[in-house]
Parts: C-alpha cells; sequence; structure tokens
C-alpha cells in the first residue's frame, strides 16, 4: 500500500465521465500499476485539472484511499502532452486498449510503466509504427508471464535461422514449417527481427503483425479490439491519408493497406 | 407509507435528473404536489410528448420534433458554411454567442475507440455524403480540445481534405477574464502556437 498524498509518475490511460462532475479514469502509475481513480469535480467549469487528466499526458498524481477506486487528490502536469497525431494517435489508443485489457489491477509493474513511457515517446517521433507496436506487445505479454521465444524452435530447440520458413502454433510455439502445420507461416528473419527488437523490413510486418494476433487471441478473448477496428475505418480503404496537405511525418510512406495492430 | 407509494416513486423517479440527489428530489416532489399540481401536471404531459416526439434532424442529426430542424429548414442561412459540433447543445451556445450564419452538423460525442464510439455512432459517414455533396466553402470544426476530440478532427480534416474542402477549428485559448498565470500550461502554449496579428 503506497503512503498516502506521495506524488508518482503516471498515465491516464481512460477516463469517462462520472456522476454531473467529476471523472473516473483508469491510471497506470509507477510504481502502482493499474488502477482506477475518481478525479472529483474535475469537470467543473474552469478545472485546470480536466485538461491534464488526458491519455498521453505525463502527470505527477497523489491518491488517497484503501480500496479498490481511489480518490487523486493532487494532479500537476509532468512536462507536455506527447504528441500523438493521426496513426501515432490511433497507436496509442492501441496501446492503451491492451493494458485496460491485458493488465490486472493493482499489480505495480514498474519495467511496464518506464516501457510504455518510451514506447508513446517513441511513437511520438518515427514513422516506423509497426516495429514499435510489435515491441510493445512482446513486451507486454513477457511482463505478464506469458513471453514466448521467438528464436528457437519449440520442440528441438534449435535456433531460428533467418533464410528458413517457420509456422507458430498457439499449443507448441515456433516450429519447423511443415504442409500440415496450422498458424500462421513467417520467415526466420522476421522471428529473429523481433526478437532482438529491430527494425521491420517491409514484408516482415505483415507477417509480424499476423504472429502478434495470434499470440494476443488467447489473452485477448472473443471481443474486438475497438482501436484496431477504427484503424481500418480510418486508413483501410481508400487511403485517405495521401492527401498532399495533411501528410504527417507518419503517413509520409506508401501506405500499407492494411492495419497495423 | 408503502414502500413503494406513488410519492417514493415520483422522488424516485426524479432522481434521473442530472445533479438532482435523493434530497433534491423529495424537495421537488413535495413542492410540486403542495404547491403547484398545475406546474407539475404541464411538466408531466410536456415531458411525455417531448420523450416520444423529439428526435433527430435527417440533416444535421440535432434535436427536432420536425424532420428538419428550424436551422437546417431556413432558407436564409448560408449553405456553404458547416460547423461540426459534438452535442446539440452546442449549436445553442454557437447561435446565442455568435453571428454565424451557417448550417451545423451534430456528431453526438466524439470518436473515442476504447468507449466503443467510432465513425458509425457519429454518423460521419451522413457528414461525408456532406462534404462530398454539397457546394462547401468552409467546414469550422467546434470540437472539445481533448484528446478523442483531437483524433476526431483529425480524421474529419482528412474526409473534408479528400474533398478538397477547407477545414478550419475553433481557436483554443485564454477564456475571457482570465489570467495567464492561472491558466494551465497546455491551453497557453496552444494560445500561445495561435497568437495573432493585432
Amino acid at each position: 500500500m503506497p503512503r498516502q498524498d506521495r506524488l508518482f509518475l503516471a498515465f491516464v490511460l481512460h477516463r469517462r465521465d462520472y456522476g454531473n462532475t467529476s471523472l473516473l479514469l483508469d491510471i497506470l502509475g509507477s510504481g502502482q500499476g493499474r488502477f482506477p481513480a475518481i478525479a472529483k469535480g474535475a469537470r467543473r467549469p474552469r478545472q485546470p485539472a480536466s485538461a491534464l487528466l488526458q491519455p498521453f499526458q505525463p502527470l505527477w498524481l497523489a491518491v488517497a484511499g484503501r480500496g479498490e477506486v481511489r480518490t487523486l487528490t493532487r494532479v500537476e502536469g509532468a512536462g507536455p502532452p506527447i504528441p500523438l497525431q493521426g496513426r501515432a494517435l490511433l497507436g496509442g489508443f492501441y496501446l492503451n486498449e491492451l493494458l485496460l485489457r491485458l493488465l490486472g489491477r493493482h499489480d505495480p509493474q514498474d519495467p511496464l510503466f518506464a516501457f510504455y513511457q518510451s514506447a508513446l515517446s517513441r511513437l511520438a517521433e518515427d514513422a516506423d509504427l509497426e516495429t514499435r507496436l510489435r515491441q510493445f506487445e512482446l513486451r507486454l505479454l513477457d511482463e505478464l508471464g506469458y513471453g514466448v521465444r521467438l528464436d528457437q524452435v519449440a520442440e528441438d530447440g534449435a535456433p531460428v535461422l533467418a533464410d528458413r520458413l517457420y509456422t507458430y502454433e498457439r499449443e507448441h510455439g515456433v516450429r519447423h514449417a511443415s504442409e500440415r502445420a496450422a498458424g500462421p507461416r513467417l520467415s526466420g528473419a522476421t522471428l529473429l527481427a523481433l526478437t532482438n527488437g529491430e527494425r521491420l523490413a517491409d514484408g516482415q510486418r505483415r507477417e509480424a503483425r499476423v504472429l502478434l494476433r495470434e499470440i494476443l487471441a488467447p489473452h485477448l478473448g472473443a471481443r474486438p479490439l475497438k482501436s484496431r477496428e477504427l484503424y481500418q475505418r480510418w486508413f483501410g480503404s481508400g487511403a485517405i491519408a495521401e492527401s498532399p496537405q495533411r501528410r504527417d511525418p507518419t503517413t509520409a510512406r506508401p501506405v500499407d493497406s492494411e492495419e497495423p495492430c | 407509507m408503502g414502500e413503494r407509494s406513488l410519492l417514493n416513486q415520483l422522488i424516485d423517479a426524479l432522481r434521473c435528473l442530472p445533479g438532482v440527489g435523493p434530497k433534491s428530489a423529495q424537495r421537488i416532489a413535495f413542492y410540486l404536489l403542495e404547491r403547484d399540481r398545475d406546474g407539475g401536471s404541464r411538466l408531466a404531459r410536456i415531458m411525455a410528448d417531448a420523450m416520444t416526439r423529439i428526435g433527430r434532424c435527417s440533416r444535421c442529426r440535432t434535436l427536432t420534433e420536425s424532420e428538419l430542424c428550424e436551422l437546417c429548414a431556413n432558407p436564409n442561412r448560408d449553405d456553404a458554411l458547416l460547423c461540426v459540433v459534438e452535442q446539440p447543445s452546442e449549436v445553442v451556445a454557437i447561435e446565442q454567442a455568435t453571428d454565424y450564419r451557417g448550417r451545423y452538423f451534430v456528431l453526438g460525442g466524439r470518436l473515442s475507440p476504447l468507449d466503443g464510439i467510432g465513425p458509425d455512432e457519429l454518423g460521419l459517414a451522413a457528414l461525408e455524403s456532406r462534404l462530398r455533396d454539397e457546394r462547401l466553402r468552409e467546414v469550422i470544426l467546434a470540437i472539445s480540445p481533448t484528446v478523442e476530440g483531437g483524433a476526431t478532427a483529425h480524421f474529419i480534416g482528412d474526409r473534408a481534405a479528400r474533398h478538397g474542402v477547407k477545414i478550419t477549428r475553433i481557436a483554443h485559448g485564454v477564456p475571457l477574464g482570465g489570467e495567464l498565470e492561472y491558466v494551465d500550461g497546455g491551453t497557453l502554449a496552444l494560445a500561445f502556437a495561435g497568437r495573432r496579428d493585432l
């Protein structure tokens, strides 16, 4: 139980209106894990806290209360909001949705907080959205104890080779590719790039995306991810982001016709 | 007094009003019954009528009991201007506070994937067909400056750009009578970035 009124670094993962003037927040706090909290009166007019209590805004928070839902007692900005726009913003929503769906409450995950923070900053600064998302997914799975080994074949422990083909099966992990194997097929180079946190080449992005979907599926359950749906609707068909006036760094590259999440 | 007497039911029902807790609900119920039964009956009649007859305008999605709301039906308004807002109450606020004479489109919220609010829930297909079919000179986005509001604005901006329509958003900045020292950093930064010539 954290000492009360001590400030800690935090992000709001999600907020919704609560009562007439308050907000119910889902918070990821450094040393605190994910927990729900109420910001009383934050929706009254001229409440600076309302501007701060948003996703992707680094915060200093203090909370009171011992129950499941805490009460915020102090809110201060810990720097400017992370400037996510367009695709990167949807990537940010996707990270938040993954955390909301996969992370239990009140389970301190210190490394995860730091990794989330740096993942957001990286989403904001470069165009390689997919590599960032895949790295976050793998890291999240690791922290939750669902980590998978992608650099060796599960059956015989043989190291994965870049120029060979493999399949991934939920029950068994990475296997040598064969005709009767179920699950997605992918190249050893993709598996190694994922393991080493390297940038994914164009052809590898799709393989990595399909692989991670397969790995995440049993943990996410049947309910579809909403941020993934929005991404499909926004960028899926018609490539609307390609009009020259509104091109931002994340859309300046040729559009992969599918969603990255 | 029985557990589910009419009086108790009335008090319970009044609690659905925003800002009305058990105490105020009780006060309102006793006031209407003891002092203003006519007012209460009138409220009940109009409330029942409004709840069944008021729907959405087929063009701008604001609240109205007709097919088209007054603003959409008014021939004297500028068809080339379209202001996009989140809620019907904001149409009223803009009408009262500004001299805007164009048309409106009410989203009914903002894109919020984690709450399951996507383009369909906001009628963005209807907005897009207006962007495509109407000869719009400018689309003005009057959407809350929150993260979700930003996503919504960006989404509509993309669609408008595709149809070659000029898109603007209302200024974000220091409230009138506000002191700079007490304005939050984010607002101040936006106000500073959006400064203009005197």
